[in-house]
């Protein structure tokens, strides 16, 4: 591991230094710094309760610190207000972007300074309008229609337009919070690159992120949060992505993927040439009792679409779908349920978890019918498979009763596998299962898929994260251009060659290896 | 996400390469860009159709005397439509959660009984006016408050203000008609050039200068952002409840005006204000049909208030009964907010 850094005092465009806060009796920080040097991208990882968002709100003006002090280009100030920290050349790009999803580029750029008609009250739509186009094509090569409604783009060509607002202000300083969120690969990849040209340029990026492939990818520097302090501040060069994750957790990286050891049963669900339309043809797969199969792939290769075909969200055009040996249909999801599949969906807060009913209710909504007698709810027995879930899974809640919205992402995303195991479903599909949790909730959802595998259960799990998969599965199938493009076994593959054939094989191989 | 290779080089080519240029042009949700079209025309289309039908069932529908006659009936009606217009861009489209004003028609009543109060006891047509239109503003505040400050959603704050007006307004009226005739009512409620009256001149020159101020200014559209997505107004800076404040302050006075209007056309101050919700409702909510990204707009809420008003005169032209007006509007009401919202549901997904 690379020694600290020292930072040149008088090269720090930001400086935080010996920061305490306190909400209630919790503390957020205590005694972080943060050094930011002029000129370079800066990386700010913990986990989910390290102090990351607390310390950005800081920064941003929206918390006051109760001890410590922060330097701003060499001035130190006491309390920061929004609009301050504005004016001092900070500018921060939010995780959701904050732009009007009925207005044209050019009015969601110049929302709140926009140009008027000399002379006149009257708003200058030309000036926006070609002002826009021009600014987008000339830092971004990106040429979007006049008419084109903020509501149209995709979120990469949303978080250029937000770039772009923030670059019309002439910005010291950007600071991106976890940028990448929504945004596929590929987009996330553009991202980068423009990250760095940014920089190249001169601004300084701050840049705060759960992907830690991301920051040894873009960073020239990191520094690490560990409960509410900084562990380490590192230069990216010579770090890897384990030594930052072993920082950040107090346990060994390779403790991550808890895989147990299952001998794999019967068959449990066959395709056999099954096709969509145009979205994949020619799936032909085997999935045994016992047995977590990965599947991965570009958005559009298919493998998505076959996973909400398996549930009954679309309908296959060919092929056949044999469940225990018997030919089965299933056209909706009631149907797939019925033959006791679940599905974990990706966005778990819209399709996975209803927010605002308990834990309780949660794990219960989908097998009503058992705890019914009569038409009614039979709260005790109820109440019994609850509680016996949460603590078998070990869902961190206040109580039974507490309602979803209030527990972390990773312990949500427990409660919606509990959902299907109090269904005693065989077959699980977990669509991107670890995505925005924190590295112990991720852990502990793989060692749920380890445990559903020792059951009986046949997983398949579907994900972008190479490494995951690779760690919790037996086999990996890596779809392209709507077909099974190959089929590895887990324990004997590096992440390099399913990136490679993930990608689109060799010619992209050249790149990653 | 423990991925130990790293990512295959980003460069800024890749915004130019054929796979993103795919992908990049932005793509129209065809369903909802498809659907909000077919609304759109086929509100037009409906329109024009209405038009053309009477205009052949009852000939003297076309002429320039019927069409004068519709815009200066439409006036007050119109005057009212646009402050709503003003509070549900500011509020959001959210037929439930956003911006909405039902106090605006008993608003308009107690104005006007003020307005008539005030002549019947001697005083000029000034303070008259500016009793009216204080009287519009006060109100405005309070609904204002109450949503602003005490955090009531617009339905009910402007419910419950609503009621209280229409009481103020029987306290002082004694729910009694309160006569009204000055010079200026007259010179209001009279025919313009080529035979068409005033109030006509007064509702296009009211929607012109309103159109000018909401589609045209940056305020206008900081109004806008403020409605539809506040958190980017307030990342832009912008001081939402102040914008939300001035919005319903406007509409309190687009009330007051109405106030005046009426009482010119009515010859002073009658019961039965709360009557005009309904049609302000639907005009208001209408309008937003026939503008290209289905929001509301000045421009739109005049077609619409057009649109009642002359299906209103054309059932009057061919001897339907006006019963049915009633019905009709409710009708518009539930095809128009199904319509959006269904297409709003569309877009989210």
């Amino acid at each position: 591991m690379a020694a600290p850094v020292n930072v040149d005092q008088e090269d720090e465009i930001v400086r935080l230094s010996g920061i305490v806060k306190r909400f209630g009796g919790a503390q957020a920080l205590s005694g972080a710094s943060l050094a930011v040097k002029r000129g370079t991208v800066h990386g700010l990882v913990g986990q989910n309760g390290a102090g990351k968002s607390t310390l950005i709100k800081l920064l941003a003006g929206l918390h006051q610190a109760d001890e410590g002090q922060i330097e701003i280009d060499g001035i130190a100030y006491g309390a920061l207000t929004p609009p301050q920290v504005e004016h001092l050349g900070i500018h921060f790009i939010h995780q959701d972007r904050l732009l009007v999803p009925t207005f044209t580029v050019g009015e969601a750029l110049f929302l709140g300074r926009e140009p008027r008609i000399a002379g006149t009250p009257f708003l200058d739509r030309k000036l926006m309008r070609q002002k826009s186009a021009e600014i987008l094509d000339r830092y971004f090569g990106l040429r979007l229609p006049n008419s084109a409604l903020i509501g149209d783009l995709t979120a990469a060509e949303k978080q250029i337009v937000q770039i772009t607002r923030a670059l019309l202000d002439g910005p010291k300083v950007l600071v991106f919070d976890e940028p990448t969120a929504a945004l596929v690969r590929r987009e996330a990849e553009l991202l980068f690159g423009l990250i760095r040209r940014l920089r190249d340029e001169g601004i300084t990026i701050h840049y705060i992120s759960h992907y830690l492939s991301e920051i040894v990818d873009l960073c020239d520097t990191v520094t690490v949060l560990r409960n509410g302090r900084d562990v380490a501040t590192l230069p990216v060069v010579g770090t890897s992505a384990k030594d930052i994750g072993t920082l950040m957790v107090n346990r060994d990286i390779a403790e991550l993927y808890p895989k147990p050891q299952v001998s794999l049963g019967e068959p449990l669900l066959q395709l056999d040439r099954l096709a969509l339309a145009d979205r994949y043809a020619d799936v032909s797969l085997t999935l045994h009792k016992g047995e977590v199969l990965g599947l991965t792939g570009l958005l559009g290769s298919g493998a998505k679409e076959l996973v909400r075909t398996l549930f009954g969200l679309e309908s296959p055009t060919a092929g056949t779908v044999t469940i225990h040996g018997e030919t089965v249909l299933c056209p909706n999801p009631a149907a797939a349920t019925a033959k006791r599949l679940a599905l974990v969906p990706e966005d778990r807060r819209r399709d996975g978890v209803a927010l605002d009913l308990s834990v309780t209710e949660n794990i219960t909504l989908a097998s009503l019918d058992r705890f019914s007698r009569a038409g009614l709810l039979d709260r005790a027995v109820e109440k019994r498979q609850a509680s016996a879930l949460i603590e078998r899974l070990q869902i961190k809640t206040d109580s039974a009763d507490a309602l979803v919205r209030t527990l972390s992402g990773g312990n949500q995303q427990k409660v919606a596998i509990a959902k299907w195991l109090s269904r005693q479903s065989e077959i699980y599909l977990l669509d991107e299962p670890s995505v925005g949790v924190d590295i112990a909730a991720k852990v502990e959802i793989y060692t749920l898929i380890g445990e559903l595998a020792e059951r009986g259960a046949g997983v398949i799990v579907l994900s972008s994260d190479i490494e995951e998969l690779l760690g919790i599965t037996d086999r990996v199938l890596v779809f392209f251009r709507g077909k099974i493009s190959r089929d590895f076994i887990s324990a004997e593959t590096r992440p390099e060659q399913i990136l490679a054939e993930v990608t689109g094989a060799n010619e992209t191989l050249r790149h990653a290896g | 996400m423990l991925v130990d290779t790293s990512y295959p080089p980003p460069s800024l080519d890749g915004f130019n390469s054929p796979a993103h240029a795919a992908e990049g042009t932005p793509k129209p949700v065809h369903g909802r860009s498809l659907a909000a079209v077919a609304l759109r025309q086929g509100s037009l289309a409906v329109f024009i159709g209405v038009l053309v039908y009477f205009s052949f069932a009852a000939p003297f529908f076309l002429s320039i005397g019927n069409i004068g006659n519709v815009l200066g009936q439409s006036a007050i009606a119109g005057v009212l439509a646009i402050g709503l217009t003003v509070v549900i861009i500011a509020g959001g489209s959210n037929v439930v959660t956003g911006g909405i004003d039902l106090s605006l028609a008993a608003n308009m009543g107690l104005s006007a009984a003020v307005y008539a109060s005030l002549v019947q006891a001697g005083y000029g047509d000034g303070l008259a006016v500016a009793g009216a239109l204080g009287t519009g503003l006060l109100i405005g505040a309070v609904n204002a408050a109450a949503i602003t400050l005490a955090g009531i959603v617009p339905l009910l704050a402007t419910l419950a203000v609503m009621n209280i007006v229409a009481g103020l307004e029987l306290v002082l009226t004694q729910n009694t008609v309160v006569p009204a005739a000055t010079d200026f009512l007259s010179a209001l409620s009279a025919a313009g050039p080529f035979g068409i009256p005033v109030l006509a001149f007064v509702l296009l020159g009211f929607t012109a200068l309103a159109a000018g101020v909401v589609q045209y200014t940056p305020l206008g559209l900081r109004l806008y952002a403020v409605g539809e997505f506040p958190e980017a107004a307030r990342a832009a800076g912008l001081r939402v409840k102040l914008f939300i404040t001035g919005a319903f302050l406007a509409s309190g006075l687009c009330g007051g005006f109405a106030g005046i209007l009426s009482v010119s056309y009515l010859s002073g101050s009658t019961t039965g204000a709360g009557d005009m919700l309904l049609p302000v409702v639907v005009t208001a909510l209408l309008g937003s049909v026939f503008s290209r990204r289905l929001l509301p707009t000045i421009g739109g809420t005049l077609l619409a208030t057009l649109f009642v008003s002359f299906l209103i005169n054309g059932f009057q032209l061919l001897n339907i009964s006006s019963t049915l007006v009633s019905g009709v509007q409710g009708l518009l009401i539930l095809l128009v907010v199904s319509a959006t919202t269904l297409l709003q549901r569309k877009g989210n997904q």
